[in-house]
């Protein structure tokens, strides 16, 4: 009983990461009806940046997680305004290939810049074990499942109850009226973007700090959080999180119960059983299939 | 309506959805505090012209002025802001959005809080059923709820030039005469109004002039009594 509590405690930390990397995803094509193949490079770029601004630079980690939200928003903003907006309207396939190619591009603009090394983001928090009842987590894990928290509520926030999180939902349902109502839906479109890079970069930045920043594992973070967000449904913030908690929970008690080896893939062949049951998703609406 | 300077003027518009050559040289003269209505059959281009009006699709020749300012090709925020609101053919509210919210957004241009809660008040007082239905999602409204909504929207930017297409497309007979009614309550509250609708006697029961258009193309423009007397237009022009 302990070996799993102690599982389900891991398990729970690792899926509220799961669900802070695949955020940016749902949401960007939650409105947006953009597949973002460039998702995990976006969170290649957080680590890189928070690596080199904590470890190189010696910055506060605060002030430099403020810096890779803000900067990825920047970046974010960039893409949408001079490359995913030449595409807009045309259907999803070239957005899909114009994000592939953004992919590429990040991931060996980067190994050019940092190479292929694994790199630690700086943390200010301290490997102490923290003992629960029977269940042991460190202090860092800790902090950063209650940052990862906080940032997912300030995102839903936003989108809820804030006036431009209002017209960016206006804009998506429909962008004829938006434009009628005077929401420049062009800003609109920029600052979503914009908005799922940003929570792409932070938690490249967050992870970096326990596990490792490193140029080439965007693809990986994108599978996953692509596994995430199809588990929970394409689009759906609350799929997001209950995917994420899904996919890290089934990955700790496989790994502990049955083989370490198969990690990786027991997020997949939930994907495979979740497309069979129940194609949209635990969240989705069956209109949002992908 | 000579004597006095229009709130709007088109002059010779010409619009064009890609290669496709739909407004033809439309010009039409509004003065301030009239109801005019654009009348003509289907693809006559009436919704053209309030697109144009209203910054959705730019001319490609011609002058549109308002209140003696081109406003011919500007952004819709800065048309809205101008004070032209636009309500579109099939309402176009936001479905997931609740009542209250699309209200809200109407109001996006106005920061000041104190003035927004003012112009909803007033606006939830012309249409009370939009007030039991605040919370709702805009997407369960009946659809005559839904055209007082999208009205009530178009309000919420305090316009003074108030562009409505087709408000009785698909509603009942009674819920029309209530959307008639409206009308005429904003026309006597001093809001110009260019209306467009298939239905004449509809049209031509509130408006005081009104443009027949046909392929693009201002062929008539009358009195609306005048309009009405003359039996070969409507034969000519009109489905309705």
């Amino acid at each position: 009983m302990d070996l799993f509590l102690q599982l389900l405690a891991n398990g729970l930390v690792i899926g509220t990461f799961y669900a802070l990397s695949a955020l940016g995803l749902t949401l960007v094509f939650g409105l947006m009806r953009i597949v973002n193949f460039a998702h995990g490079e976006l969170y290649v770029i957080g680590g890189l940046l928070g690596w080199s601004l904590t470890d190189q630079l010696g910055l506060n980690f605060f002030l430099a997680l403020a810096i890779v939200v803000f900067a990825l928003a920047v970046i974010g903003y960039l893409i949408d305004r001079f490359m995913m907006s030449r595409v807009r309207g045309q259907g999803e396939e070239p957005t899909i290939l114009l994000t592939i190619g953004l992919s590429i591009f990040i991931t060996n603009t980067a190994l050019l810049i940092v190479g292929t090394a694994p790199l630690k983001v700086v943390s200010p928090f301290a490997n102490k074990p923290l003992f629960l009842g029977p269940v042991v987590l460190t202090q860092s894990r800790l902090m950063l499942v209650v940052i990862c928290i906080a940032i997912i509520l300030g995102a839903h926030l936003l989108i809820q109850k804030t006036s431009i999180g209002r017209a960016m939902r206006a804009t998506f349902q429909d962008a004829m009226a938006a434009q009628l109502a005077g929401i420049r839906t062009a800003h609109i479109y920029g600052f979503t973007f914009a908005l799922g890079a940003a929570l792409a970069g932070a938690a490249g930045m967050l992870l970096g700090s326990i596990y490792v920043a490193q140029a080439t594992i965007g693809g990986l973070v994108s599978l996953k959080a692509f596994v995430v967000v199809i588990l929970g449904g394409m689009g759906s913030f609350a799929g997001a999180i209950a995917g994420g908690l899904i996919l890290g929970v089934a990955e700790a008690l496989w790994g502990g119960y049955v083989a370490t080896g198969y990690v990786d893939a027991i997020g997949f062949a939930l994907v495979i059983v979740m497309l069979l049951l129940r194609p949209y998703g635990l969240f989705g609406k069956h209109n949002e299939r992908a | 309506m000579s004597d006095t300077s229009p709130i709007l003027e088109l002059r010779n518009v010409d619009a064009a959805y890609g290669k496709v050559k739909s407004l033809h040289g439309i010009s039409i003269r509004v003065a301030p505090g009239e109801v005019v209505a654009l009348i003509g059959a289907n693809g006559a281009g009436k919704s053209t012209t309030l697109r144009a009006i209203s910054g959705l699709l730019a001319p490609t020749a011609g002058d549109i002025q308002f209140e003696g300012r081109s406003i011919a090709g500007r952004r819709p925020d800065l048309i809205v802001r101008g004070g032209i609101a636009h309500c579109p053919e099939e309402r176009h509210v936001w479905p997931d959005l609740t009542v209250q919210e699309n209200l809200h957004l109407g109001a996006y241009l106005c920061r000041d809080k104190g003035e927004v809660a003012k112009r909803e008040e007033m606006v939830l007082q012309r249409f009370p059923r939009l007030r039991e239905r605040a919370k709702q999602a805009a997407g369960t409204l009946s659809g005559g709820e839904q055209q007082m909504l999208a009205i009530g929207r178009a309000l919420m930017s305090a316009p003074k030039l108030l562009l409505l297409d087709e408000p009785s497309l698909g509603l009942s007979p009674v819920i029309t005469m209530e959307v008639l009614s409206v009308i005429r309550d904003l026309r006597d509250q001093g809001i110009t109004i260019v209306l467009v609708e298939q239905n004449v006697h509809n049209a031509l029961s509130v408006a005081s002039r009104a443009y027949v258009l046909s392929t693009g193309r201002v062929v008539a423009e009358d009195s609306g009594a005048a309009l009405l007397n003359n039996a070969e237009v409507l034969r000519a022009y009109l489905s309705g």
